[in-house]
C-alpha cells in the first residue's frame, strides 16, 4: 500500500530516502510491530512499497531566512523515485519557475528568460528555490536499507504516547553524506513525529518536524513539515500539503522538458 | 703626523704590485656590482609578482562589511542592509594619501548558460568607468570589448568562453540566488571575453556592470560588497589600509579595511621569503670576497716580513704595522667601491630603460597564485647599493684584520737574520 509521492518528491530534498521510509512507514496501515520482524524489514518494507508509485499535489513551502521570508505555492508531480516536477505557482513574479528531475539529473525553467537550464554538479549542493533544500536533496535517491544499518534506539513511552525510535548508521562505503539518522515514529498510528540528520563527524545537521496528521488521497498523512538547519536555528522551511493525490497514472513520458516549460493545463 | 705617515705607506703598498691591487679592487668591486643587481632584481621580481597578484582582480587595499569575511555573504555588504552613500565612500577611500584609485564591486555566484551548456561562475559587478584604476581585469579582454554601465552585458573568461561556446556577441543566461530569496535570472549579451592565464579566473568569473548586477541580485544601488584600492607603493599597504580605516571610522561608517598583505597572505609570504633568500645570496657574495681579498692581503704581507721587521726595528709599535695593512685594505674598498658604483649605477640606468625579456626562453607562469611574465625588472632603492656599499668596506676591512695581525707579529730579529 503505497503512500505519497508528491510527499516524497518534496521530502526527498531533506535527503530522501531515510525520510521517505519514514513517512511511509508511518502510512503502512497498522498492523502491530511484531517481535520478530526487524527494524530493518520494516524500514525495507516501507521503502519497496514507494516503488513505481505516481502522485499529485499542491504544496505551499514557506521559508524564513536570517535576511528574508517568503512563501510558495508548489504544484508537484511525481512517479518512483526517480521522476518529479515542481512548479511555482505564486508568487507572479516567480510563476512557472520549474524544476525537473529525471534520475541524478536536474533541470531548471526560467520563464523570464525561457530558458530550461540544467543544474551542472558543481552546484548541486546549492539551495533549491531559496529554501533550505539543496538540488542534491532532489536527486539522491537511495534505498534505505542498502545504505543504512537500522536499529530501534529506543521503544517506549515519550511525551504521554507508545514511539518508536530508529537510529540509521551507513554501512561502510555507502554512497550518503549523512553520518547518522535518528527518527520517531508514534505507534499509535504509525506516524513519524521527527528526524534529526546528523553529518559524518557526528553533529547534527537538521532537524525535521511532522505534523498536522490528516487524510489525503485516502490515507493518513503529515501534512505539516518543518525543517530547520541546525547552525541556523532561527530559519526554517515549513512544506504545508494543500492537496495529495495517489496513483494519479502518470507515466514517465510525462517528465520532459516539454512539460517543464508548457504550464498550461497542468 | 704620525697617522699621515702610515696612510702613506699603505698607499704606496697598494701600489707597489698594481697588478695585483687591481685584480682584487676588480673583484671587489664586481662584488659590489652583484650584490646592488641581484638586490634590485629581487626587489623587482617581488614587485612585479606582488602588482601581478594583486594589480589583477583585488586591488592593493580592500574595504568591506566587517560581516564579509569568511562566508562572504551576499547580504554582508558595506553599511549591511542599509547599504552606503557609494560615490563618497569611494571618493573617501581614494582620497586617502598614497591611493591610486578606487572602486565599488558587487558580487554573486550562479550559473551561466548558454543553449544547451551551463557553468558555475562567479559574477562581479564593476563600475567600468573606475575599475581599470584599480585592477587590469578589463584590460585583459582579448576580443570584444567591455561591457558598459546600464546595460545588461557581461565579459567572461576565455575556458568559460570555450566551455560555453560563445563568443562576444552571444546572449547567456545569468542565475543567481536574490538577496530577496527568488532566483535572479536575466539575458546578458557577451560584450567580450578576456584572459588572464588564471584559469580560475579564465573558467568562472564573469563581469558585470554593477548596476546591472544589482538589479539581478535584487540589492539597492547603495549596496555594495567591497571597495578595492590602488596604491602607488605595494609595501604602504597596511599603513595606508589603517588610515582608510581611521577616515571611515571617523565618518560613521564601520568598515573592515585589509591590505593586501593580509588578504594574500601567501603572496606576502613569499615576497618575503624571496627577499631574505637574496639577503642570503648577497651574504654569500661578500663572505667569498672576504677570503679572495684575505688570501691577497696575506700574500702581500708575507712578501714584506722584511720591511716590516725593518720598520719595527726602527721602533714603530705592532699597531703602527697593524694599521697600515688595515688602511692598506680600507684604501682598496674605497677604490674598489667608486669603480664598482660608477659601473653598476649605468648598468642599472640602462636596465631600468630597457628591462630584460625572456618571454623566448620561458613563457609565463605562475607563483603563489600570481601571473609572473619572465621579464626582469629592476627596483632600485637606496637599500640596495647602501647595504653593498657597507658590506664591502666591511669585506675589505674584515679581510685585512687577520693579514695584519699577523704582520704586526712578525719578530723584528728573527725575520731580519731570515729565519
Amino acid at each position: 500500500m503505497p503512500r505519497s509521492d508528491s510527499h516524497r518528491f518534496l521530502v526527498r530534498r531533506v535527503r530522501p530516502a531515510a525520510l521517505t521510509a519514514l513517512l511511509v512507514s508511518a502510512a503502512v496501515g497498522s498492523p502491530p510491530l511484531h517481535a520478530q520482524q526487524t527494524a530493518r524489514e520494516i524500514v525495507d518494507e516501507v521503502d519497496r512499497l514507494l516503488r513505481g508509485e505516481s502522485s499529485r499535489g499542491r504544496v505551499t513551502m514557506e521559508i524564513v531566512t536570517e535576511n528574508w521570508s517568503r512563501s510558495l505555492e508548489i504544484r508537484v508531480w511525481s512517479l518512483g523515485t526517480d521522476y518529479a516536477l515542481a512548479r511555482v505557482l505564486s508568487p507572479a513574479k516567480e510563476a512557472g519557475t520549474a524544476t525537473l528531475k529525471i534520475d541524478q539529473e536536474v533541470w531548471n525553467y526560467l520563464p523570464r528568460v525561457d530558458r530550461t537550464i540544467k543544474v551542472p554538479p558543481s552546484l548541486m549542493m546549492g539551495s533549491w528555490m531559496g529554501s533550505h533544500f539543496t538540488n542534491d536533496d532532489l536527486v539522491k535517491e537511495s534505498r534505505l536499507i542498502e545504505d543504512y544499518e537500522v536499529e530501534i534506539a529506543f521503544e517506549g513511552a515519550r511525551d504521554g504516547g507508545e514511539v518508536w525510535e530508529f537510529a540509521l548508521t551507513p554501512l561502510p562505503e555507502a554512497p550518503v553524506v549523512w553520518g547518522r539518522i535518528d527518527m520517531q515514529v508514534r505507534k499509535r498510528d504509525r506516524m513519524p513525529t521527527w528526524a534529526r540528520y546528523y553529518d559524518e563527524r557526528g553533529r547534527l545537521e537538521r532537524t525535521v518536524t511532522l505534523g498536522d496528521y490528516r487524510m489525503m488521497g485516502g490515507r493518513l498523512v503529515p501534512a505539516r513539515m518543518d525543517v530547520v538547519p541546525a547552525d541556523e536555528p532561527s530559519e526554517r522551511t515549513t512544506m504545508l500539503y494543500e492537496e495529495l493525490e495517489f496513483d494519479v497514472g502518470l507515466t514517465p513520458d510525462f517528465f520532459s522538458l516539454r512539460n517543464l516549460r508548457a504550464p498550461e493545463g497542468l | 703626523m704620525t697617522s699621515a705617515v702610515w696612510w702613506r705607506i699603505a698607499w704606496r703598498n697598494l701600489w707597489r704590485n698594481r697588478r695585483r691591487t687591481l685584480i682584487t679592487a676588480g673583484a671587489l668591486a664586481f662584488g659590489f656590482l652583484a650584490a646592488v643587481v641581484l638586490v634590485a632584481l629581487a626587489q623587482g621580481m617581488i614587485g612585479q609578482m606582488v602588482e601581478n597578484g594583486t594589480g589583477l582582480v583585488t586591488g592593493q587595499v580592500q574595504v568591506h562589511a566587517r560581516e564579509w569575511e569568511p562566508e562572504r555573504s551576499l547580504y554582508a555588504t558595506i553599511g549591511r542592509a542599509e547599504g552606503t552613500d557609494v560615490e563618497a565612500l569611494v571618493a573617501a577611500v581614494a582620497a586617502a594619501p598614497g591611493v591610486t584609485g578606487a572602486a565599488p564591486r558587487v558580487y554573486g555566484g550562479g550559473l551561466v548558460s548558454a543553449g544547451r551548456r551551463t557553468s558555475a561562475g562567479i559574477v562581479m559587478g564593476v563600475d567600468p568607468a573606475l575599475e581599470p584604476r584599480v585592477s587590469r581585469l578589463l584590460g585583459e579582454i582579448e576580443r570584444g570589448r567591455a561591457p558598459r554601465a546600464g546595460v545588461d552585458e557581461v565579459a567572461i573568461g576565455s575556458e568559460m568562453a570555450r566551455r560555453l561556446e560563445v563568443d562576444p556577441g552571444a546572449e547567456v543566461v545569468l542565475v543567481a540566488p536574490a538577496a530577496d530569496g527568488s532566483l535572479g535570472n536575466d539575458l546578458f549579451l557577451v560584450s567580450g571575453v578576456f584572459h588572464t592565464g588564471l584559469t580560475e579566473l579564465d573558467a568562472a568569473w564573469v563581469l558585470a556592470p554593477i548596476d546591472r548586477l544589482q538589479a539581478l541580485l535584487v540589492l539597492d544601488s547603495g549596496r555594495v560588497h567591497e571597495v578595492a584600492a590602488a596604491i602607488e607603493r605595494p609595501w604602504d599597504a597596511p599603513v595606508i589600509a589603517r588610515d582608510v580605516a581611521g577616515a571611515l571610522s571617523a565618518g560613521g561608517l564601520a568598515a573592515d579595511v585589509r591590505p593586501w598583505t593580509t588578504f594574500r597572505p601567501e603572496l606576502a609570504d613569499y615576497a618575503r621569503l624571496a627577499q631574505s633568500f637574496y639577503g642570503v645570496i648577497v651574504a654569500i657574495v661578500f663572505v667569498m670576497a672576504i677570503f679572495g681579498v684575505a688570501n691577497t692581503m696575506l700574500m702581500a704581507t708575507f712578501e714584506r716580513r722584511h720591511e716590516f721587521a725593518v720598520v719595527r726595528a726602527l721602533g714603530s709599535p705592532p699597531s703602527g704595522v697593524a694599521v697600515t695593512v688595515v688602511l692598506e685594505g680600507l684604501i682598496l674598498g674605497v677604490l674598489s667601491l667608486a669603480a664598482g658604483a660608477a659601473v653598476t649605477f649605468a648598468l642599472l640606468a640602462w636596465w631600468l630603460r630597457s628591462p630584460l625579456d625572456l618571454s623566448a626562453l620561458v613563457g609565463d607562469f605562475t607563483a603563489a597564485g600570481a601571473l609572473v611574465e619572465p621579464v626582469l625588472e629592476v627596483e632600485v632603492s637606496a637599500l640596495g647599493p647602501v647595504a653593498s656599499a657597507i658590506a664591502l668596506l666591511l669585506t675589505a676591512l674584515l679581510a685585512a684584520v687577520y693579514p695584519a695581525w699577523r704582520a704586526a707579529r712578525v719578530p723584528p730579529a728573527d725575520a731580519l737574520s731570515g729565519r
